[in-house]
């Protein structure tokens, strides 16, 4: 009966406990491997630039979140099935996308690069900066399935012989194997764990910096379900904050040497 | 969410695209898978235990692993031994088809040897005996009394396999290849409506397993066309 009390005076003082803060939950879906962007380390906490941001604005707007892993090409799927209420998974803000769900303001640059081989001297673009079909034919070019690199290739170069793939790691893993050519990614990501590591040191970028605002958009939001204006307005509102702050800045430079912000992006080399 | 029934009379064309990979990984996984059963099966069979050893270890390996994860030790994990990348093996490892056909047909070899096995084993003995005092030589017994019960006894278990196969395919969209699945993962990708979609990709599958089981009913009349039914 001694123990019995306990445990019901342990109950109620966690209810009263959690009572006055009344903290709202929000669950955030994003892919869990996208290191340095969002991935766990090997103590299996939740790190890198998107957690960073998603924390920051959870306590400007004073929520917890929860984090779900989801593969990418089910992320606006599962936000659309309530599987989890933000995305916060470097995810462009697109016209397309934007039909079906809502974005924050940018919080990051949306850019993609073409990676190739340093041997094959490649000459894939013009002096505008514009894809050379004929460059490309007998090419394996490899991208990731349902990204925004997907559909710039599939309205630029609709003759590629294009390979889909699930994930970043599996696509530079075929590369490094010589299964495809090229393949277009993420240039900070890119930089960061392939092209400084031994694995990409026979690699380099082979085009410009491909940003177009049709197919990139103005950069990486925060995705919502539709008619969740209120709380749209919340983030937004932090986002800035965060930008003015310098919050933002400080972020990008745990993990990059140069910064990811649209004001002061200035490229990868 | 609304549910959006055109959508899947319009994805079915499109995932059809696949379809013809899906059969062609079927039937050229399926036949490979065969030869090599039959191999394994003699193995297995045989009276001398370092035939009979291999044979089982082989069945237990391939029955014993997912079929995703010895897809993915052919596709990404023998790539890593660079001197595989430099051997005449390379040009066929190097595309996600052979890979996705190997491993298929690896995977099924394990499990048609041991449903042939049951066949075999299945063959009444006073038949075999009743050869032996025709005097037919052993070539003879195993071409005329065991090998057409044999086959008919495993018939059944046979054209499992072969639905199991045809579901098997799909798990080459993970290295890549545009299959039916691929396809429909690749639409859901840009429709972001994963219901429809593959709904549309079941309704496939279920016609192509109804012709798959039509086809074995047949056959399985055809070869127990002596056997009258009470």
């Amino acid at each position: 009966m001694k123990f019995r009390t306990g445990l019901l005076a342990a109950a109620l003082l966690g209810l009263t406990a959690a009572l006055p803060a009344q903290a709202e939950t929000l669950r955030v879906g994003m892919e869990c491997t996208y290191a340095p962007f969002n991935y766990r380390t090997p103590d299996g906490q939740m790190a890198g630039y998107d957690v960073d941001v998603a924390q920051g604005i959870a306590e400007r707007i004073g929520v917890d979140l929860e984090y779900v892993c989801q593969e990418w090409d089910g992320m606006i799927p599962a936000l659309l099935a309530s599987k989890f209420d933000l995305i916060v998974a470097s995810l462009s803000i697109t016209e397309e996308r934007k039909q079906k769900i809502d974005f924050s303001i940018p919080y990051r640059v949306s850019i993609g690069r073409i990676l190739g081989a340093k041997d094959a001297k490649l000459m894939l673009f013009d002096d505008a900066g514009q894809p050379i079909p004929e460059a490309f034919k007998g090419l394996r070019f490899g991208v990731e399935r349902a990204s925004t690199y997907s559909k710039w290739l599939e309205a630029k170069l609709p003759e590629a012989e294009v390979v889909y793939y699930d994930s970043n790691q599996s696509m530079l893993l075929d590369l490094q194997n010589g299964r495809i050519d090229i393949a277009i990614t993420n240039p900070m990501k890119a930089y960061l764990d392939f092209l400084s590591k031994d694995d990409g040191a026979g690699f380099e970028f082979v085009s410009p910096a491909i940003d177009e605002v049709k197919y990139f958009g103005p950069g990486v939001g925060v995705g919502l379900r539709k008619g969740n204006d209120e709380l749209l307005k919340r983030i937004d509102k932090a986002l800035a904050e965060m930008i003015k702050d310098g919050s933002l800045e400080k972020y990008s430079h745990k993990y990059f040497p140069f910064s990811i912000q649209p004001e002061n992006w200035k490229g990868v080399d | 969410m609304s549910f959006d029934f055109a959508l899947i009379a319009t994805s079915l064309p499109k995932i059809l695209q696949g379809l013809g990979l899906t059969l062609n990984l079927l039937v050229v996984s399926t036949l490979l898978g065969l030869l090599l059963a039959v191999g394994i099966l003699l193995m297995r069979l045989s009276q001398h235990a370092w035939l009979v050893w291999p044979a089982k270890a082989y069945i237990y390996f391939f029955r014993g692993t997912p079929l995703l994860v010895q897809l993915f030790i052919i596709y990404y994990g023998l790539p890593q031994f660079g001197l595989l990348r430099h051997s005449f093996l390379w040009p066929l490892l190097r595309e996600p088809y052979w890979c996705s056909v190997i491993a298929l047909a690896l995977n099924t070899a394990a499990y048609v040897s041991e449903i042939l096995r049951g066949g075999v084993l299945g063959v009444d003995k006073g038949l075999i005996e009743a050869g032996k005092a025709l005097g037919l030589t052993k070539f003879q017994r195993a071409s005329r009394i065991t090998t057409p019960l044999a086959v008919r006894l495993a018939l059944p278990a046979y054209s499992n396999e072969i639905v199991s196969m045809l579901k098997s395919t799909a798990l080459a969209s993970t290295v890549t290849l545009m299959e039916m699945t691929g396809v429909a993962r690749t639409i859901v990708a840009d429709t972001f409506a994963p219901y429809e979609i593959f709904i549309a990709a079941t309704i496939i599958y279920l016609v192509l397993v109804w012709f798959i089981q039509t086809a074995f009913t047949l056959i399985e009349g055809y070869a127990n066309r002596h056997v009258r039914k009470g």
